[in-house]
């Protein structure tokens, strides 16, 4: 009984050692564009025939702020914004499926456990990064790409007799066409002209 | 009895040696080394470029392809940092940091730093799949 011991916290001492070193690295084949990032740029990007980047620019500010946003950071040399938005990012499904495994969990007690609480999604930050580009030497036509983003924070939940702690985060980029085509509806009529892809 | 004081110096040696991972600053923290240097090379690339603006917005089009949010862009230092999640693993981090520099008439000297969650990215491929991309960018934005 005592050497089965002492080989088990060896095996365990072993294990929380190798765990403590060894971290996620990337792949090879990270920053590599994909068919993806193809598709996203063309739903991201509009042209505008302008030489005045200044005026497509701070009419991007104020579309982005009619849509509350708030502008956060802007730099008029590179055309660059960066927009900012927080919302409340509860849906009732996932409470509902919250609830449904609470309750398909409870024989678990049984087993000397507790049953599982899944943390929801509590709360959103909507980002926007916006680009302007010149796209001819002459500077007369110019490319507007604009990125929007959520960045989900959760809360807490239980698993096992481990509580999960609230605050858990994960972002993903917005991929939903309409909202891009509104966006760009918005700005073409506040420069008024007309926003077109290649 | 015995066995159970072997259980425990195990665990204790365990412990320290599990301590041994944590990283400690010493004399030769901001030295150096030959890993950094190769490092340094391989985050580096020059282009052909003559305006530095050009490229700029080239690495900031890149960073864009790539589906990185940019936090920072600042012209007259030629520095751009972005982020993102490492989709479509939600839970790991990368930062970036771009430097454009011009080295000489015509040349600009782009250099890229790349974080994993607080670890940097020494793989050589990644940094040539980067500038892979950025070329496209600035090939695609010349025409």
């Amino acid at each position: 009984m005592g050497k089965r011991c002492v080989i088990l916290a060896a095996a365990l001492a072993l294990l929380a050692l190798c765990s403590g070193c060894v971290r996620p690295t990337p792949p090879e084949e990270f920053f590599q564009l994909t068919p993806q990032s193809v598709a996203d740029r063309a739903i991201q990007t509009r042209m505008f025939e302008t030489a005045d980047a200044t005026e497509l620019l701070s009419a991007s500010a104020a579309v982005l702020q009619d849509l509350g946003f708030e502008v956060e950071e802007g730099v008029r040399e590179l055309g660059f914004l960066r927009a900012a938005k927080e919302r409340s990012a509860r849906e009732y499904g996932q409470d509902i499926t919250r609830v449904v495994v609470w309750i398909l969990t409870i024989p678990l007690i049984m087993g000397n456990s507790l049953p599982v609480l899944i943390p929801v999604d509590l709360h959103q930050k909507i980002a926007a990064t916006l680009v302007a580009r010149p796209i001819n030497p002459d500077a007369t036509r110019y490319e507007v790409r604009i990125t929007f983003y959520r960045v989900v924070w959760k809360g807490e939940g239980l698993a096992g007799r481990d509580a999960i702690p609230p605050g858990g985060q994960w972002m993903e980029m917005i991929r939903e066409p309409k909202i891009y085509q509104q966006f760009f509806a918005k700005l073409s009529k506040a420069v008024f002209l007309e926003a077109f892809t290649l | 009895m015995f066995e159970m004081r072997t259980v425990r110096q195990i665990l204790i040696a365990a412990a320290l040696l599990g301590q041994g991972c944590t990283p400690q600053p010493g004399e030769e923290l901001l030295a150096p080394s030959v890993a950094q240097l190769r490092l340094r090379s391989v985050q580096s690339r020059t282009f052909d470029v003559h305006d530095r603006m050009l490229a700029l917005r080239g690495v900031i089009a890149a960073l864009q392809d790539l589906g990185f949010s940019v936090e920072r862009a600042e012209e007259p230092l030629g520095l751009v940092t972005a982020a993102r999640f490492a989709e479509p693993n939600f839970y790991d981090v990368v930062r970036v940091t771009v430097t454009v520099r011009p080295v000489t008439e015509g040349r600009i000297l782009i250099r890229v730093t790349a974080i994993y969650n607080n670890k940097p990215i020494e793989d050589p491929k990644i940094y040539q799949n980067f500038f892979a991309t950025v070329e496209r960018s600035l090939f695609v934005s010349r025409n």
